[in-house]
């Protein structure tokens, strides 16, 4: 289990994940996550670690993101690959389905 | 098993666009439904495990489209949740599941055993009740894998069949590669499509490439197989070597479904469809037919169900029968509607209206 961190913490040494209702099963309800990583990539494997399983649903066994979910660092979706979506401590990391649809 | 589905129940899971329903009845005349599971989620197919009867199966995408494909399961007629982990190629394949088309059970004695035939076409083996997975390599890395080409539907594995008396034996079918056999328990496989015709590739009858529409065991036992087809009704006998196509006296070679009754031998339900150009039931008439004798004769059913009018069709895993005396055959359309035959296809009764979509029917019993 990862524990909860205060906004000062995080601010200080991680970054804060923010995580979709639909992967919430995963992580036993928590909404936000606490983790130190470099990049998102890091993130996906840090989260796998605590949480087995919820990598899978970002990216498919290939390595390549899901054709419609997407990932947003503060408000930038990231538009590279994973690992070159760099972080700091401090950033805020989205997962979130895409709308798709008419 | 909650009070709402009785021991000794017939249970018909049925997987629509938008969530899996459980009719179930203790006299196939009046029926009940349980539902929706998986909702929102389009669930290819669902069953009842006729082992336990109680621990019910669903392929379907992880709450919605975006978050990948995953096997549900619950206790019948309670919250099916996906398990740990769905099936996936190994590591550097480049391959990754996009979907679950099939879920079988495996033999008796091995009771927490299931198969996965997925897109694109592998086949995946659980033996903690889909926890975790095997890949079947010699298979899902075929040296003519490269090769392979989807069908409309995609690259499916839709069809598994394994063999009660031999668990080591199995075959499967692909669209649009054709079916394949293993007699060690998938170590090796043979491609089984001789005799069967590919009339949309320029050699009619290759070694592979044809467009298996489902499999299902002949009631023989012997190892003998019905195949619907794209391109025709086939049926092949117990050593192999070869199918012979049994069109004749269908309306259409092309349709989706095909269902052997469980008990007498040489005994199946098709339900073909105008063509692949034009996939709905002649002049409108929603119509199954019935061989008894391995497919030399056809006898066509209509009593009950809808037409003229009804320019509807049926998907691959739309047709399923019970293993009741007299049988029950059971077939869900792609505009909703269930119909039930308890009378071995002779008459029909429309159990449900205004279901979304219907992908797939499966019947077993509530234990």
């Amino acid at each position: 289990m990862v524990p909860e961190v205060s906004p000062d913490a995080i601010a200080r040494s991680g970054v804060l994940v923010r995580i979709p209702p639909a992967l919430r099963s995963y992580t036993n309800g928590q909404d936000e996550v606490v983790l130190e990583a470099t990049d998102v990539a890091a993130v996906l494997r840090a989260l796998n670690t605590s949480f087995p399983g919820i990598r899978d649903r970002v990216v498919d066994e290939a390595g390549r993101r899901r054709p419609y979910v997407n990932v947003f660092v503060n408000e930038e979706i990231v538009m590279g690959s994973l690992p070159e979506a760099k972080l700091k401590a401090g950033d805020t990391v989205h997962i979130l389905p895409s709308v798709a649809g008419g | 098993m909650p009070r709402t589905i009785k021991k000794g129940s017939v249970v018909v899971a049925v997987g629509t666009k938008k969530g899996g329903f459980l009719f179930h009845s203790s006299d196939r005349r009046k029926w009940s439904v349980a539902g929706p599971f998986m909702v929102g989620n389009a669930v290819y197919h669902m069953i009842l495990d006729p082992r336990d009867g109680r621990t019910v199966y669903g392929a379907a995408p992880m709450w919605s489209e975006p978050w990948g494909p995953a096997v549900y399961r619950g206790r019948a007629g309670e919250v099916m949740k996906p398990t740990q982990t769905a099936p996936k190629f190994k590591e550097g394949s480049d391959l990754a599941v996009t979907r679950i088309w099939h879920i079988e059970p495996g033999p008796s004695d091995e009771p927490e055993t299931i198969y996965a035939g997925v897109e694109p076409a592998a086949l995946f083996r659980s033996d903690d009740r889909g926890g975790t997975w095997q890949d079947f390599e010699a298979l899902n890395y075929h040296p003519t894998r490269k090769e392979w080409q989807p069908g409309n539907g995609g690259l499916c594995l839709h069809s598994v069949l394994v063999d009660p008396r031999n668990p080591k034996h199995l075959v499967i079918g692909i669209s649009a590669v054709g079916a394949f056999e293993s007699r060690n328990g998938g170590r090796s496989w043979t491609m089984e499509n001789q005799g069967v015709r590919a009339g949309f590739m320029p050699n009619k009858y290759p070694e592979w490439g044809q467009c298996v529409h489902k499999l299902a065991w002949d009631a023989s036992g012997d190892g003998s197989i019905f195949q619907q087809n794209h391109c025709g009704t086939y049926h092949r006998g117990p050593d192999g070597g070869g199918w012979t196509e049994v069109t004749k006296g269908l309306p259409s070679e092309f349709g989706f479904p095909i269902a052997a009754h469980p008990h007498a031998e040489h005994t199946a339900f098709v339900a073909p469809l105008v063509g692949a150009e034009n996939r709905v039931f002649p002049k409108g008439q929603m119509a199954v037919w019935k061989t008894t004798n391995r497919g030399r004769s056809w006898r066509r059913s209509t009593k009950g169900l809808p037409g003229p009018g009804a320019y509807l069709g049926v998907l691959r895993e739309g047709m399923t029968v019970d293993a009741n005396d007299p049988v029950g055959v059971y077939i869900g359309t792609n505009t909703g509607q269930l119909f039930a035959s308890r009378d071995e296809g002779e008459s029909w009764k429309m159990l449900a209206d205004f279901l979304p979509p219907i992908l797939s029917v499966s019947a077993s019993v509530a234990g």
